[in-house]
């Protein structure tokens, strides 16, 4: 079962991360790349990282999306209704179609060979928020404090960027 | 509670970290930019006591095996807080000059200075690419702070497009090492000396990532741009602070992660040596524009600080810091006349074709940049001269002949395009007689200690270089026991 | 003790920033004439006072003291120290120094009171000050060195102090140059040493001396010697010290008289263990020293200026300090040194002071409207002084009995030293028989030296003022004759008294011995030298001795009556005339120099400057063609290099993944 899951994911990501290269609209290209790390998020779940599979949806699949998908939209204002024009749900899902018929027929191949290694058994506890939390905040505590500066100084340097008009 | 007495030996860091969000939050409230500019030396000033007498420390490690303390990481902060702490003292008469007087670029300095202080003291992967980054991302924000310049503008993203891209082999090198050592800390991989493609892969890309930040050939393209389309006393900073913290990181790191494989890596770094040197010098014969002269000059300047570092033995770790030590001085004096100078009549005014005469327009100014260039081209008794010596002397030891070789003759032909600034300044007629304002106190002070620490450390590096000797001793010592 | 080390080293120094910054900062600084005065005057006195009180409290057995202040440089097995050394030799050597400057900066507030360069002049003299200490204080040759070059570079200064005389300037370019063929050795000899004892420090010199071949002994020693006689104006680089007298008066006293010129001396006696070693550099020294003082003597005969008589009678004397270290008489040299720093200095300061009133006159002749213009150093226009300068004649008459070797004035014992330890090493050293003929040459020289000295004196001092006479338009000048300031009289009697009483420290054992009856030490100089200098043993009988000091005496004595006889009315050209006529045809290889700087001209100097613009044309056409090939190619690759540099982010991101390229290549194969 697992190893069926994780052929479904992997051949899912890989295909997503062509079709957002291979795209020429800026939003589907977009959409293909939440498409890419939520298949992502499941080889997490299946490594029983809950932790950082709840994370990649949250930041990557949700904040930094929605982001980007400003962004584009801001750019691209004239392309505007284009975009929703070219949402081509029948094309979606014969590519998703495509990707379970390619997973299984990779999954068969797969199965010839010896297939994946098991996932340790104490991966569970390791992959909880409160082992994460622990290591944190116990032998990770200077990097944590790190980043907080590194952000910190993102920020200000974003809003010197935005803010400041020179003459 | 063991954290917290570690905290005792990272003061500097500490300092710099409180100051900068300090520096921050009082640039929220208050119109006053000057107010910012008295906190930020104030602060430095006091980080640059706490990590002198750290140099004189004990050393260890600490925060779980993330930092180091002591030994060459105090040193490294020295030189760091230093070239920081005379950019900031030069950057407020500058800045006000050009118009870009503005609060966000005292806190981002410290910000970047904590990246550095963070650099020096890494002694895990993690903390070492978080430091990097931290740096990284203020300077891409300082490198643009002229906006109404357009080559400027586009130098600051082609830094930070070409910065991510290098970040990215950076961070799979550590993850490939990671893997191949089970562990991201140094001592830990030290133990690892052959973990296959994984292993090799790793530090190929862990180097890359290193060689980008300290702009060795053929990872500097991005340098001359942007070093010529940042504000001068950025790109003074980047090219003194910023290299200063990268390459002492490198120190710790070959000294304490890879120190078995010393003849693989060397083979490397000698390869690169031989082309930064060539092609930083070479180039630079050619350039008229001031700061992109001084841009392949640091380039090649890189090149024989790698010498150092591929004879891989305390004479070499020592003579790198001294050289480190002396090009921080020298270069920020170097760029502080040349902001002097270009505040006199705009941005563009960086070209040699106008610095015809100007020796005898500021006679001290004119003296102190005959000073610093003397110094870069490595003519004793100047503190430039004792660093190269130092770096040849222990690659010559080791027997790379033919590197120090190399090392020599790109030195004479680097001489032409310094003594070539000395020409302009005393022997070409002056290209109008433009009134020149007077300098500061402050800057004219700042500009003459740097002179004088140019001269006497010149004449005088007999204690110094011992210190910088001790300190890579005790590290090593360190390594060796696994402490 | 060593702790005021610094102090010593560093006040002159001090003194040296002070009045040099300040003086080129601020031109209001130079007419503060006093302060600068009192500054540079106590920028020498109180290291006087310091360096008493180390002599003070030491004794002629203690021990060598090393201070070192930092390490200057470090290179593998090199390292240079900024140490000092404080025995015996280097205390008595720098209070010379600077007992003797502090006279001499003293007297020059008085006569350099109206020049222009005050401020300047004083810089360099305490800089001198600051160079010489290292010099005689060094615990190495390389920092010993330094102080060699920094003194060569005060002396120049201050000989070309009136650099806008292009005569001057041209003495101060020769004295530079004479000195650098003498520094060229000592840097070989340094060399030599260094890879033979792998360190410059002189105990480890001294505590490795037998690992040293005898060859190398005696090229090391050779070397320093050709060195030595640069800095000491020996043969046969001699010629540049009476040209230098082209300074001021009262440098020429100090630099050129007092202490620098003997840094050569102490050099040697420095390094007396090495020289002991080998009889054959010995002997050189002898034989150089001998032959200078009597090459100086006769050429003294023949001036008429007087600052140049007294330069020739120092490359004289200075010959008998040579002779002594070639004899084996280190301490005699020294003693020497001592007391002619005294009565040299004093003389050198009398005719400053004689110079300074002649000039004086000339300027009131100015005043008063008369266009004269006459040599205020030449000695046929003087005469008849005695009355109108007594301090200066008394003190000069003190000082030139002193130089003649008249008892019981300092220089009867220093010289009697000599020549008694000259005759000596006839008997003990190698080549014995040379050095018999060395002692007959000192005692000739001794006789020269007081026949030209009391002809100088007689001539400037006695008889009658001859300017009016015989330059025309100076009626009156007579008038306008006086005595210096105290300033400058008060160095003097000082310095004429040590020259009286300096010489007691040095009173033979002997002539103390057969007054007492038995053995007695008086000898102080032997007392605080003996236990670190080994001199030649002295093993002539009591009889002997004696029978050497009257005859020194006697042979002065005939100096002096011969000198009186023929000048003692002061008429120079009819006198002179006499005494050429009975020596012809030696007198006109004297009064021509021996054409020494002739031969130096036409024999290396003319076919140098040949050679040097052939070379100078192949290096032009061939050298300078391949330089510019080279740059040329350099540039030219350089501008095709930099069109690597397009501006485009996806080349440099292509170059950056070239270079990815080369380090996995680098490290994986």
């Amino acid at each position: 079962m697992v190893t069926y899951l994780f052929i479904l994911f992997a051949t899912l990501a890989i295909a997503a991360a062509l079709a957002m290269v291979l795209n020429r609209s800026t939003v589907n290209s977009a959409l293909f790349l939440v498409l890419n790390m939520l298949s992502i998020a499941g080889i997490y779940l299946l490594l029983k990282a809950q932790f950082l599979a709840v994370v990649q949806v949250l930041v990557y699949a949700g904040a930094i999306m929605v982001l980007f998908l400003f962004v584009i939209m801001l750019l691209n204002v004239e392309d505007e209704e284009a975009v929703l024009d070219k949402i081509n749900f029948r094309y979606i899902i014969s590519v998703i179609l495509g990707v379970v018929v390619l997973s299984y027929l990779l999954y068969i191949a797969g199965s010839m060979a010896d297939a994946l290694p098991p996932v340790a058994e104490d991966m569970a506890q390791v992959g909880t928020v409160e082992a994460i939390g622990d290591e944190l905040f116990s032998t990770y505590i200077l990097p944590l404090e790190i980043t907080a500066i590194l952000l910190t100084a993102a920020v200000v340097g974003a809003i010197m960027m935005a803010q400041h008009k020179f003459k | 509670m063991e954290s917290i007495s570690q905290l005792l030996h990272f003061f500097p860091l500490i300092i710099v970290t409180i100051g900068s969000l300090v520096v921050m939050m009082v640039d929220a409230f208050s119109k006053d930019t000057a107010k910012l500019y008295y906190l930020s030396v104030f602060f430095l000033i006091a980080a640059l006591a706490a990590s002198i007498s750290d140099v004189f420390g004990p050393a260890g490690e600490a925060f779980y095996g993330m930092a180091v303390y002591g030994g060459t990481s105090a040193m490294g902060g020295v030189i760091v807080l230093l070239g920081t702490l005379f950019v900031v003292l030069l950057c407020k008469e500058y800045l006000t000059a050009i118009k870009h007087h503005v609060g966000e670029v005292y806190s981002l300095i410290l910000f970047c200075t904590v990246g550095m202080l963070v650099l020096v003291t890494a002694n895990d992967l993690v903390t070492l690419f978080l430091g990097v980054e931290t740096m990284s991302i203020a300077l891409y924000v300082l490198a643009g702070l002229i906006k109404r310049d357009k080559a400027g503008a586009e130098a600051a993203l082609k830094y930070f497009l070409l910065g991510a891209f290098a970040t990215g082999f950076f961070l799979y090198g550590i993850a490939l090492l990671y893997g191949a050592a089970g562990s991201t800390q140094l001592t830990a991989i030290a133990e690892v000396t052959d973990g296959g493609l994984i292993y090799w892969g790793g530090l190929a890309m862990l180097l890359v990532g290193i060689f980008f930040k300290i702009s060795a050939v053929p990872f500097h393209m991005w340098t001359p741009d942007v070093y010529q389309g940042a504000p001068t006393l950025i790109t003074a900073y980047m090219a003194t602070a910023s290299k200063a913290a990268v390459i002492v990181a490198l120190i710790i790191l070959l000294g304490r992660a890879f120190p078995d494989i010393h003849s693989d890596w060397a083979e490397v770094f000698q390869v690169i040596a031989v082309l930064t040197m060539i092609l930083g010098n070479v180039i630079a014969l050619v350039q008229d524009n001031m700061k992109r002269m001084l841009a392949y000059s640091s380039i090649a300047h890189v090149g024989y600080i790698m010498v150092g570092l591929v004879a891989g033995t305390a004479a070499g770790y020592s003579g790198v810091m001294y050289y480190l030590f002396a090009y921080t001085i020298m270069n920020v004096g170097a760029f502080g006349v040349v902001a002097y100078y270009e505040r006199q009549k705009g941005l563009d005014f960086t070209n040699m074709e106008n610095y015809g005469g100007l020796g005898y327009k500021q006679p001290m100014f004119g003296v102190a940049m005959s000073i610093f260039m003397f110094s870069l081209a490595g003519i004793p008794p100047f503190a430039g001269f004792i660093g190269k010596y130092q770096v040849f002397a222990a690659a010559v030891y080791e027997g790379y002949i033919g590197l120090v070789l190399v090392g020599v003759i790109t030195s004479v032909i680097g001489v032409y395009y310094y003594i070539r600034v000395l020409v302009y300044l005393y022997m070409r007629e002056p290209e109008s007689d433009t009134v020149f304002q007077q300098p500061g106190m402050v800057y004219k002070t700042a500009i003459l200690v740097l002179a004088i620490m140019t001269i006497y450390f010149g004449i005088q590096p007999g204690a110094l270089s011992e210190i910088f000797t001790q300190g890579f001793e005790q590290l090593q010592i360190m390594a060796a026991t696994g402490r | 003790m060593a702790e005021l080390i610094p102090f010593i080293i560093g006040i002159p120094l001090l003194g040296f920033l002070i009045n040099g910054l300040l003086g080129l900062a601020f031109p209001a600084w130079r007419e503060q004439k006093l302060l600068i005065g009192i500054i540079a005057n106590l920028s020498v006195f109180v290291p006087f006072l310091m360096t008493l009180s180390i002599f003070m409290g030491m004794t002629g057995q203690s021990d060598p003291t090393v201070v070192t202040l930092w390490t200057w440089m470090e290179a593998g097995d090199f390292s240079a120290d900024i140490a000092y050394r404080i025995d015996q030799l280097s205390i008595l050597m720098a209070l010379i120094v600077t007992g003797v400057g502090s006279l001499i900066h003293l007297y020059s507030i008085g006569y350099m009171g109206h020049d222009e360069g005050y401020w300047k002049y004083f810089a360099y003299l305490n800089l001198f000050i600051f160079a010489m200490m290292n010099l005689v204080m060094a615990d190495n040759l390389l920092l010993l060195f330094l102080g060699w070059e920094g003194v060569g570079l005060c002396s120049y200064l201050l000989i070309g102090f009136w650099y806008s005389d292009m005569a001057k300037s041209i003495a101060a370019k020769k004295a530079f140059l004479y000195n650098r063929v003498g520094d060229a050795a000592f840097l070989i000899a340094m060399y030599l040493t260094f890879s033979h004892v792998g360190s410059l420090s002189f105990g480890e010199i001294f505590a490795s001396l037998d690992q040293i071949p005898q060859t190398t002994v005696f090229w090391i020693g050779f070397l320093l010697l050709i060195g030595a006689t640069g800095k000491s104006a020996q043969i046969p680089l001699f010629v540049w010290l009476p040209d230098a007298m082209a300074g001021p008066t009262a440098v020429s006293a100090l630099i050129h008289a007092a202490t620098m010129v003997t840094a050569g001396i102490y050099l040697i006696s420095r390094m007396s263990e090495m020289y002991v070693l080998s009889p054959e550099v010995m002997l050189l020294v002898a034989v150089i020293g001998g032959l200078t003082a009597i090459v100086a003597a006769t050429i003294a005969l023949t001036q008429h200026d007087i600052k140049s008589v007294l330069a020739y009678s120092t490359v004289s004397q200075l010959g008998f300090m040579f002779l002594a270290l070639g004899s084996g008489a280190f301490i005699a040299a020294l003693f020497h040194v001592l007391t002619h720093a005294f009565f040299k200095a004093c003389l050198f300061l009398g005719s400053g002071s004689v110079i300074h009133t002649m000039e004086h006159v000339e300027h009131k002749l100015h005043d008063e409207g008369k266009q004269v213009h006459y040599d205020p150093q030449d000695m046929r226009n003087m005469g008849g002084l005695k009355k109108y300068m007594p301090s200066t004649y008394w003190t000069f008459l003190i000082s030139t009995l002193a130089i003649a070797g008249i008892p019981p004035l300092s220089g009867f014992f220093s010289k009697d030293e000599i020549l008694v330890m000259t005759f000596n090493a006839g008997t003990v050293a190698e080549y014995g028989a040379v050095y018999y003929g060395l002692w007959g040459i000192g005692i000739i020289t001794a006789f020269l030296t007081a026949f030209y000295m009391f002809r100088l004196t007689f001539s400037t001092f006695h008889g009658e003022f001859k300017l009016e006479k015989n330059v025309a338009g100076a009626e009156g000048a007579e008038k306008h004759l006086h005595e210096s300031p105290k300033t400058m009289t008060l160095p003097l009697w000082i310095l004429a008294a040590l020259a009286v009483v300096g010489g007691f420290v040095g009173i033979p054992n002997f002539v103390a011995s057969t007054f007492a009856g038995t053995d007695v030490s008086v000898n102080q100089m032997h007392i605080w030298l003996g236990g670190s200098i080994a001199d030649f043993d002295l093993v002539l009988s009591k009889a002997v001795e004696w029978a050497l000091l009257s005859g020194a005496v006697l042979i002065a004595a005939l100096g002096i009556f011969f000198a009186y006889r023929l000048y003692g009315n002061a008429e120079v050209e009819e006198a002179d005339k006499l005494v050429s006529a009975r020596t012809r045809p030696l007198y006109s290889t004297w009064s021509d120099k021996y054409k020494v700087d002739e031969i130096y001209e036409g024999g290396i100097v003319n076919p140098l400057v040949k050679f040097s613009n052939g070379l100078y044309v192949f290096d032009m056409r061939v050298i300078d063609g391949l330089v510019n090939l080279v740059g040329g190619t350099m540039k030219l690759t350089g501008s095709l290099l930099r069109y690597i540099q397009t501006g485009v982010a996806g080349n440099y991101a292509f170059a950056l993944v070239l270079g990815v390229i080369l380090v996995f290549y680098l490290l994986l194969f």
